[in-house]
């Protein structure tokens, strides 16, 4: 099936959007079901999907932890004597959060199904500033770009004789945090080198744009732009009554 | 046995049918320097990435130190190969120059003042000094190459693989390069090194590599070294 790009954000918006308001697990998983239906439609390799949550890995465990503790409720599975450790409302407050960073993912994933160029045309139909647009585009081009780099840090840090896997965490977190700075400030470097070689390319030289191709909305994209933008606001609505009774 | 050995090794990247590398073999020894040489897309990085278990072959093995490279982690392997990538700024990380140069003494352990003596000197063999706490992507290309392999030498590795170490640097710094290189060699520690230098490769290794299409084509160090002093 072959949708228009800007029919895809929509389904994005609405299935993050409602990823954001769950937070029983239960919901997640229907979410993320519901994701993995549509990404299996556009017929997108749902391995990348774990390389890309992989280096989050040890983030979502982090996360998935603070919340078991810091947020006990319901029965207590796990005390050390008063204190209670693992609780069931903990457990799935953690499994919430976890779910919640793996749903938008994959949503984001449908964005990655389309091209960059189809994606500005998009917004710029929808009489969005292209300049606008382009930063957006960029912005979502260089997430992989961010990731590659955080891969190469990781490799080069451990090329350099640590074996990151045995360094105790204290020592690994004050490590990566002062690997940090370097990181975001190199991929920084290198998108000024991006801007630099658009400007010597003309971008912006000529105040009006033309485009080539213009995107026509087809009866699939009318079926799923109501449909989707219905859904979400029907199930925002029951959300928000359920919480009021 | 020789430190590092390459057999029959293959490599295809993933989702691409034609092979980079086809079986593969070749065995480095400590105290040689040899130059692996071949024409843009013949291989090489891809082959020293296979070398430093930043790739794994399809099929073949490699060896080092007499175990399967398969065994060692990533840690392990950087602790005794030092691997210069073609790309510097692949592998600078740190906040300044001195701390990249410092950073995998640091990081094992060393004593403080073991690591700045070590780092003093590295930064003023490679004449690095006046940069010590400059951004390392903020400098020059030369220089970045330059840090990259001060930063790698100064971990004191058994063995050096350098993906076209020379690119960038003036004819003054390559001789500085050239001298160490020797040095190290000299203290019996062997390394691979790719370069499209050829006065460079002439002056500096003892055994050729060539590498085309994915294969090696011509080893000058198959004929034996008694047979070329002779
Ligand atoms: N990550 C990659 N994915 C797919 N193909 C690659 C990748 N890296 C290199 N190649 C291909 O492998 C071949 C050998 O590349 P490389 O080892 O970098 O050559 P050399 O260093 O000798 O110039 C080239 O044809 C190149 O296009
Ligand atoms: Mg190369």
């Amino acid at each position: 099936m072959k949708l228009d790009p800007r029919t895809k954000m929509v389904m994005v918006l609405c299935l993050s959007g409602l990823a954001l308001l769950y937070n029983t697990p239960g919901r997640l998983l229907l979410l993320l079901a519901v994701t993995v239906a549509m990404l299996l439609i556009f017929r997108f390799d749902l391995g990348a999907i774990g390389s890309y949550l992989k280096p989050f890995l040890s983030l979502m465990v982090f996360l998935f932890v603070i919340q078991c503790l810091f947020a006990p409720s319901g029965c207590v599975l796990l005390a050390v004597g008063p204190v209670p450790l693992v609780t069931t409302g903990g457990l799935l407050t953690g499994a919430g959060v976890v779910l919640r960073i793996v749903v938008v993912t994959a949503a984001a994933m449908l964005l990655a199904t389309f091209n960059a160029r189809d994606f500005i045309l998009g917004l710029v139909q929808w009489k969005v500033p292209y300049e606008l647009a382009f930063m957006v585009s960029i912005a979502l081009r260089f997430l992989p770009v961010f990731r590659d780099e955080l891969v190469n840090v990781v490799t080069a840090v451990q090329l350099r004789g640590v074996d990151l896997k045995k360094v105790p965490w204290g020592q690994k977190i004050t490590m990566y945090s002062r690997l940090l700075f370097p990181v975001i400030y190199g991929a920084m470097l290198k998108a000024q080198r991006l801007a630099v070689s658009m400007e010597a390319r003309g971008f912006r030289v000529y105040p009006r744009r033309t485009y080539l191709r213009r995107l026509e909305f087809s009866r699939a994209d009318y079926v799923v732009l109501t449909v989707f933008p219905a859904a979400a606001i029907a199930l925002v609505i029951r959300h928000i009554n359920l919480l009021a009774h | 046995m020789s430190f590092l050995e390459i057999d029959h090794v293959s490599f295809t990247f993933p989702r691409h049918d034609k092979p980079v590398l086809t079986e593969i073999d070749l065995h480095f020894d400590q105290a040689v320097i040899t130059a692996l040489v071949g024409p843009n897309g013949s291989g090489k990085t891809t082959l020293t990435k296979l070398m430093i278990g930043v790739l794994r072959p399809a099929c073949g093995e490699i060896r080092l130190d007499g175990r399967p490279l398969v065994e060692y982690s990533l840690g392990e392997i950087g602790r005794r190969v030092g691997y210069v990538f073609q790309n510097p700024d692949l592998q600078l990380f740190c906040g300044t120059v001195a701390e990249e140069v410092g950073f995998g003494l640091a990081n094992r352990g060393c004593q403080r003042e073991t690591v700045e003596e070590r780092v003093a000197f590295y930064l003023d063999y490679f004449e690095l000094k006046d940069y010590g706490g400059v951004f390392p992507l903020h400098l020059s290309q030369g220089e970045k190459q330059r840090l990259a392999i001060a930063a790698v030498l100064a971990n004191e590795p058994l063995f050096l693989v350098l993906d076209e170490p020379t690119v960038g640097l003036d004819a003054y710094r390559k001789r500085l390069l050239e001298d160490y290189l020797k040095k190290i060699s000299r203290s019996g520690r062997g390394m691979v090194l790719v370069s499209h230098d050829t006065a460079f490769v002439d002056r500096v290794a003892e055994r050729v590599v060539i590498l085309e299409n994915g294969r090696v084509i011509e080893d000058s160090g198959r004929k034996g070294k008694a047979a070329d002093e002779a």
